[in-house]
């Protein structure tokens, strides 16, 4: 070998082990940063607008169907979970704020500025009931002439997971207030909320304050506007609410007065329950919220407060039942469609649907039960908490023109 | 002929081997060109990667910038430096490899507000309360003109908390045992009806710009309104609420610039300073244990309190890239963490994790708290009444009387002195009702142009001419312009009203008859004899005095700032804290 080569193949060498050297060093110059590099290979985007009280459990489910590399025709799949509302969502569709094409749009030549916008539109979303995207439908069909979200087929919305609206009440608050009026309901709650010698003349204590009641902003959380049904469900002993119901001037007289023991008529947070369990009796003595939100509050109460809440069912029940509803429009493309269905089955699946019971949710997978030894039914049976609801009665969903009477209503009487 | 070939051979073998030796360089060229072109790539790859995170232009310039910038209030400035600290050094990138970074703006709530709804600087923001994104959204829906009873557009995006902590009024512990503490219920009631009967009484609550500021005023008004909830616009507005709040609002001495301003007046001054303030929790609990001395007792109101709960909200201006999502994500899951959570307890605060408990923690009766209170808050009206009652405190809180002192000496000429007469424009059209006085004393070589104290309804247009007439010429008679304001505020000895200076400079003293010590000792003996006036110092450039500045505003329990364009447009709400 003449000394040329010798030469030719040290360099090689050098560069070879330059290369390696500095590929080394680059790996441990970012440690942090390998959690959150892509795949390489084109992934694709899965972009689910999800309600607040499964925000924790599915994008949970989210990092972990990230990390398992769940693929399509080849291509990763990657889900990005946001977190909102279903209300604030409904009212992002209603306004176009996502930026859906026009009917005619012309597919193949689309414009920059519509290509960019496209990037961040949904191509799930799981409100807190069927209700929000029929609606959304409702304001689609005017628009396109057509659904945007299917109820039927391959594609059609489905729950992932159930929960209903219970009566939580610090277990102090609620020996007192029982004792003195019986069963929690509407009306007993209402009586409290009015009674003018507050807490002492309920049979509680002079330093606890007036009643105060616990109750989700509905401009910001939807549970907001399901407690309101709820009320007028029991107002009118009825399952079915309409416009009359909920203008008609005692009804509104009624529930202003009990509203007007809220502790934050500027509308707080959107996280009810989480307050709730945050600023203690501060917040409120008690009220009607989702009982995923009052379960997954349960043990942060005890620990902070050291004393938990009572719930208490109510006679008309309100279900919110978590539709998966992938968008149908073409904003997204079949492989992002069928990405999302994917990332469906993943959250459908027993072992997610276990995880969704430990979050306080109440499973759709028949093969998953709510009384496993660790979950929160059954950690707080003691506190009122039933793996089996037996009520019956289910408030039915509000039509669009009951809603807006209702957050009418509301702005101007409550949060104003 | 034989000799030809013979050359031949050898011509042949020497071109052999220049052409193996032109062929060897030839390699050798070409494999040091690839082997140069090869460190430089693996070079450049390697320093693209490892460049400090702030020589990114590029991304910011295409839009694919993560640098996200956290406006917060300075009530808890230093928990979120340390908290941004600690997320920068985790030097996390993006899918796209971009560095993460959070920068840190300190804003004032109402501040925070004006920006966002102008067209924010920053992407996310973190008030003392979530009282203002309520105001932030309810304002940016009126402008959007939605109709009513739709579904109304927000600003505010995704929300968390990460820290909390109540408002509670401190007092020193003797103090607190004299109104009522530890066996009787106290409030907003004792507090009020104590600084009113005790003229001696020294109490102080920030300006309604900030949480527990709008949480002390609210309390006044129920109090004004005989309600303990359920507070109208109309009972708000009502002659018999104002006149209660006015009355109230003469009995406080100090309101200052936020808590973190009183906070460090208690530093410096102790007991001496205030009997009684209102702040949050959190303050309390540092104060007691970063001082052996007496000891701050927290009192939760029994008439209720107001949490300040921090909230870290992601604005949706449409200005937010995708990679400044990922940052604000990560942002949000870092102060959520188990490592963020431990540093927020450890600075006094409540965590927001729930599964941490607060047994063993700073938040103890050894620190003056307790963390099984509040049991009760005061109901918080909606955001419209909310608006009343910061509008109309700005009419019954303390009337004032202020002195204007202008530097009109040479060094002003020019943009100085054009900026001096937008901020003095500014500052009159701020103050809304007439009945604040205000006068000006201009000075240069010597005090050149005294326009006297008096109400604005008889020398607003005066005064206004005055400020558009002003010229730069001469020396700088700083320490004889002020004592001339100083003189006429003490010789007026109206102790009814807060009595300030603000003085306007951009140079250093040359030409007073009085020295800087003199008027100190005047000021002291002044403030502790006579009426107290405070004095503010704004100043311009970078020859202005500073040490000189801060003597004279130190010694009125005043401060010094830099008169750059933030000051200037925020002077009046900053001189409006003090009042």
């Amino acid at each position: 070998m003449n000394r040329t080569r010798v030469i030719f193949i040290v360099i090689i060498v050098a560069a070879l082990v330059l290369v390696g050297v500095a590929a080394l060093l680059r790996t441990i110059n970012s440690p942090s940063s390998t959690s959150l590099l892509p795949e390489q290979r084109g992934p694709i985007q899965v972009r689910v607008l999800t309600a607040l009280p499964v925000y924790d459990w599915v994008s949970q489910a989210a990092k972990q169907f990230n990390a398992e590399k769940h693929t399509l025709e080849g291509n990763t799949i990657q889900v990005e979970v946001i977190s909102m509302d279903g209300l604030s969502a409904l009212g992002k569709f209603d306004r176009d704020e996502f930026g859906v094409l026009p009917a005619d749009a012309d597919l193949q030549n689309l414009t920059d500025a519509e290509k960019a916008s496209l990037a961040r539109f949904p191509t799930a979303w799981i409100p807190d009931s069927r209700y929000l995207p029929e609606l959304a439908n409702v304001a689609y069909k005017e628009r396109l002439g057509r659904d945007v979200f299917l109820t039927d087929g391959e594609y059609r919305a489905r729950p992932i997971a159930l929960s209903l609206f219970a009566w939580g009440l610090y277990q102090s608050r609620a020996d007192a207030l029982t004792a003195q009026v019986g069963d929690i309901d509407w009306q007993a709650i209402h009586d409290a909320a009015i009674n003018p010698g507050g807490w002492p003349a309920l049979g509680g204590q002079p330093d606890w304050g007036f009643f105060k009641l616990v109750v989700p902003n509905p401009r910001k959380n939807v549970g907001g506007l399901a407690a309101m049904v709820a009320a007028a469900g029991e107002y009118y002993d009825k399952t079915n609410i309409g416009t009359a119901e909920v203008t008609d001037p005692a009804f509104q007289r009624w529930l202003g007065e009990l509203m007007g023991s809220t502790t934050d008529l500027g509308g707080g947070s959107a996280y009810t329950a989480e307050d709730f369990a945050l600023f203690g009796y501060s917040a409120g003595d008690g009220g009607q919220l989702l009982e995923a939100d009052l379960l997954k509050n349960m043990e942060g109460i005890q620990t902070r407060w050291g004393e938990a809440l009572e719930i208490f069912y109510p006679k008309y029940v309100t279900w919110f039942d978590f539709p998966f509803t992938i968008w149908m429009g073409p904003e997204t493309s079949a492989a992002e469609k069928n990405a999302a269905l994917e990332f469906q089955r993943f959250l459908l699946s027993p072992e997610v649907q276990a995880q969704a019971v430990g979050s306080g949710l109440r499973p759709v997978n028949a093969s998953v039960s709510v009384d496993q030894p660790n979950s929160p039914f059954t950690r707080w049976a003691s506190q009122g908490v039933a793996p089996i609801v037996s009520r019956t009665d289910a408030m039915r969903s509000p039509d669009r023109d009951v809603l807006l009477a209702l957050l009418r209503w509301f702005d101007l009487n409550v949060g104003r | 002929m034989s000799s030809k070939p013979k050359q031949s051979r050898a011509e042949q073998q020497a071109a052999r081997q220049r052409s193996q030796r032109i062929g060897a360089i030839v390699i050798s060229a070409m494999t040091l060109i690839s082997f140069l072109c090869i460190c430089g790539v693996v070079l450049s790859l390697f320093l693209r990667d490892s460049r400090p995170i702030s020589q990114t232009p590029s991304a910011q310039e295409n839009g694919r910038t993560a640098s996200l910038t956290l406006a917060s209030t300075p009530d808890k400035a230093e928990l979120m430096r340390t908290l941004v600290d600690r997320f920068n050094a985790q030097q996390l990138r993006t899918t796209d490899r971009q560095p993460m970074q959070v920068q840190l703006v300190e804003l004032t709530p109402d501040v925070m507000i004006e920006e966002a709804l102008a067209g924010p600087t920053f992407q996310a923001m973190s008030p003392d309360s979530s009282i203002w994104l309520d105001q932030l959204d309810r304002r940016w829906s009126e402008a959007q003109q939605v109709e009513e009873g739709a579904i109304a557009p927000s600003l505010v995006g995704e929300s968390v908390r990460f820290a909390i902590s109540p408002v509670v009024i401190a007092a020193w512990e003797d103090v607190a045992r004299s109104l009522g503490w530890p066996d009787q219920p106290t409030g907003w009631q004792e507090i009020q009806q104590r600084a009113a009967a005790d003229p001696n009484f020294r109490w102080s609550h920030p300006g309604a710009n900030v949480a527990s500021g709008l949480l002390a005023t609210l309390a006044e008004f129920y109090a004004g309104a005989g309600k303990t909830r359920g507070l109208t616009e109309q009972d708000a507005t009502a002659q018999s609420t104002l006149d209660y709040v006015s009355a109230v609002e003469r009995t406080v001495k100090f309101y200052g610039e936020g808590e973190a301003a009183i906070m460090q007046r208690i530093r410096q001054e102790g007991r001496a300073f205030l009997d009684a303030f209102v702040v949050q929790e959190h303050l309390v609990v540092n104060h007691n244990r970063q001082n052996s001395g007496d000891r701050l007792v927290a009192l939760y109101p029994s008439e209720g309190t107001l949490w300040a709960d921090h909230p870290l909200a992601l604005l949706e201006a449409g200005n937010v890239t995708d990679n400044q999502r990922q940052t604000w994500r990560a942002l949000r899951d870092f102060m959520q963490s188990a490592e963020a959570q431990r540093i927020v307890l450890e600075s006094g605060f409540r965590p927001a994790d729930l599964s941490v408990s607060l047994a063993d923690s700073p938040i103890a009766a050894a620190n003056g708290v307790d963390a099984s209170q509040p049991q009760t808050t005061l109901q918080v009206p909606g955001p419209a009444v909310v608006d009343v009652v910061q509008n109309v405190w700005q009419f019954t809180k303390r009337k004032a009387n202020i002195f204007l002192v202008v530097d009109t000496s040479g060094s002003m000429e020019g943009e100085k002195l054009a900026a001096t007469q937008a901020a003095l424009r500014e500052f009159m059209a701020q103050i809304k009702g007439n009945e604040e006085r205000v006068g000006l004393v201009e000075f240069g070589s010597t005090v050149n142009n005294i326009a006297p104290l008096d109400a604005l309804a008889n020398n607003r247009s005066q005064i206004e001419r005055d400020i558009d007439r002003l010229q730069a010429y001469g020396n700088t008679a700083l320490l004889d312009g002020v004592r001339t304001a100083y003189n006429r505020l003490q010789k007026l000895g109206d102790a009814e009203r807060i009595n300030a200076i603000v003085v306007m400079t951009d140079g250093r003293e040359n030409n007073s008859l009085t020295t800087l010590s003199e008027l100190q000792r005047e000021i002291q003996r002044g403030n502790s004899q006579g009426t107290p006036v405070v004095i503010f110092a704004i100043a311009f450039g970078e020859d202005a005095d500073y040490d000189v500045l801060r003597a004279i505003a130190e010694s009125s329990g005043g401060q010094v700032r830099q008169g750059d364009l933030n000051t200037i447009r925020n002077l009046y709400r900053l001189l409006s804290s003090y009042f």
